[in-house]
């Protein structure tokens, strides 16, 4: 396992220089055929990049990311650069101006290698919605090995080519599980920070109350790496925090200097696998010994969340997604009136799962039913931030699975709802706006990673990643 | 059973679906808001909506002007375009 801090002490003691770091990455990218990137940035692009990256490190003047190949999922808008949404909408539009979490990540210096593949306009869980194609997970069910695997969504193009090692670490978007979902189905860490922490300014809008960019890397180590970038203040995102950011790895690896409680949430297991109450169980033998203290702790609206998401979220969609009319920037169907554009444009341009999205939404918009559906779900969703706050009163933590399944075949999941149940243990956290990680866990008896999900309070990341490190080395999970 | 009329909320959509389509989406959707309306069984009864969970620290910034992009720029992306402007059909008689 090669980390950051690893590659960047390499790169330091001249072991290996910037060029010679990213012309491996790069090699094996190209050679990859699980179609995790949908576009690979010809090197001469980052030529003088990693020019400027060496004489950094030649001068000890090394940034925080230097040298470091990052993937950058499609929904980043990177200046000069195709941005795709994985859409057909998309396919031509190149953006005049960098989203601020590439510009940080850029500021820092690492190294863009391309852009991943992801669910289109991130609406999906398998990352099969994708104009692109599906992209396929690096792991094999050891009883059908000829299968491939989606490697879950929307990130998925991210978390794929983290766990196959062909970037270092990659960022992704969470709306409802969009970068823990992934992770877990991937073997690998993701983490959602709290909804402010990183700017959506630049970011292709799917759910604006709701998106929020995190990373996607092989350690907790490197997560908090690249939340010291991403995480910051920026007046562009009228929801961006302007709190001032903790150093995200000053906890890693370091005992708690006082007790910890960690809550399991018994509605969350009760329709759960064996293999994944397993998972739980584990986690809490590994962490007998690191005077922690477990208790058992139980929502009230945990039934409710899926549906109060399935609400929200296509609700601001539809609203997101109306700028897509073919007159401005992407796609532009046929037409004699501006009227027929508009429908050719879009109809022609989105995907199958994004129409739906965006026909659920402007139903539950629609007069007579706003009231009934939209305004409803936005009261219960403060019932279940509530229910958090009460919970979140009492622990420092709460365990739950990331998913209530392993990754499964690419193809097999064809109902919209069976789908949107992968995401029942994420949403809860997305809705109440809590940072949450999941980690790698252990492996199934199919020899697929299951992971854990660990959900800290608002703007704890640096407790969050702390104590997601301990549990990281308790485990010893090698991908 | 819903009562979703699909022809009307793809015109409020601007998307067209053929007939196909149409049974489709209005089968899915009709699906979709029956798994949703459990809502109904959760008392919100004096409840504030939640529009964003960072209601409390909404940032203003100040009205200042930045040049941060060109004509040229912007219109670099237009799928059709004449001199300054996005080329649309013909919209007054």
């Amino acid at each position: 396992m090669t980390t950051i801090k690893e590659i960047k002490d390499q790169l330091s003691n001249k072991k290996i220089s910037v060029q010679e770091l990213y012309d491996d990455y790069y090699n094996k990218a190209k050679k990859s055929e699980l179609n995790s990137f949908n576009q690979l940035l010809e090197p001469e692009y980052n030529k003088q990049n990693i020019i400027n990256s060496q004489s950094r490190y030649d001068e000890e003047k090394d940034l925080p990311l230097d040298g470091i190949p990052l993937g950058i999922k499609d929904l980043f808008c990177t200046k000069g650069i195709a941005t795709t949404a994985s859409s057909k909408i998309l396919e031509k539009f190149i953006p005049e101006y960098e989203s601020r979490v590439t510009q940080n990540l850029l500021n820092d210096g690492s190294i863009f290698l391309g852009k991943n593949n992801c669910d289109e306009f991130a609406m999906g869980s398998s990352n099969e919605t994708s104009f692109y194609g599906p992209v396929i997970n690096p792991w094999k069910n050891k009883n059908q090995i000829n299968d491939h695997l989606v490697p879950g969504g929307s990130s998925g193009g991210s978390a794929s080519a983290v766990a196959e090692k062909i970037c270092v670490a990659s960022i992704g978007t969470d709306t409802g599980g969009s970068i823990r979902q992934p992770a877990s189905l991937c073997g690998v860490v993701g983490l959602k920070p709290t909804f402010g922490s990183c700017s959506r300014w630049g970011v292709v809008a799917f759910a604006s109350s709701l998106d929020q960019a995190g990373p996607i890397t092989n350690t907790v180590e490197d997560a908090a790496y690249l939340l010291n970038s991403v995480s910051s203040y920026d007046p562009n995102d009228s929801t961006s925090s302007n709190h001032k950011r903790d150093n995200f790895l000053e906890g890693i690896g370091k005992n708690f200097d006082r007790p910890i409680t960690i809550g399991i949430p018994s509605d969350y297991l009760k329709d759960v696998s064996s293999e994944i109450i397993e998972q739980i169980e584990n986690t809490k033998k590994h962490l007998t010994n690191l005077n922690i203290n477990f208790i058992d702790v139980e929502f009230t609206t945990t039934d409710f969340a899926l549906s109060t998401y399935y609400i929200i979220a296509p609700a601001e969609a539809s609203s997101n997604l109306a700028r897509y009319d073919g007159i401005r920037y992407g796609y532009r169907g046929k037409g004699d009136s501006l009227e027929e554009i508009y429908v050719n444009s879009r109809s022609e341009g989105f995907g199958e799962e994004v129409i739906r999205r965006i026909l659920i939404g402007t139903y539950v918009l629609s007069a007579g039913y706003y009231d009934a559906y939209y305004r409803k779900a936005q009261r219960v969703r403060r019932l279940i931030k509530d229910d958090f706050q009460r919970i979140l009163k009492d622990v420092d933590f709460i365990l739950t699975p990331t998913t209530p399944n392993e990754a499964f075949k690419i193809g097999e999941k064809l109902d919209p709802i069976a789908m949107y149940m992968n995401d029942i243990f994420t949403v809860p956290t997305s809705l109440a706006g809590l940072p949450a990680i999941s980690l790698p866990s252990g492996l199934s008896k199919n020899n697929l990673p299951l992971g854990i999900q660990l959900i800290g309070n608002y703007f704890q990341e640096k407790n969050l990643l702390q104590m997601a490190s301990l549990l990281e080395k308790e485990f010893g999970f090698n991908g | 059973m819903s009562d979703i009329n699909i022809k009307k909320v793809s015109y409020l959509a601007k998307l067209a679906l053929n007939d196909d389509k149409a049974a489709l989406y209005e089968k899915s959707l009709s699906e979709i808001i029956e798994w949703v309306d459990n809502l109904k069984k959760i008392d919100t009864e004096g409840v504030k909506p939640l529009h964003n969970i960072t209601e409390k620290n909404q940032n203003i910034r100040n009205d200042e002007v930045v040049k941060n992009n060109s004509t040229e720029e912007i219109l670099s992306n237009a799928p059709e375009k004449a001199q300054n402007f996005f080329r649309v059909p013909k919209v007054v008689e």
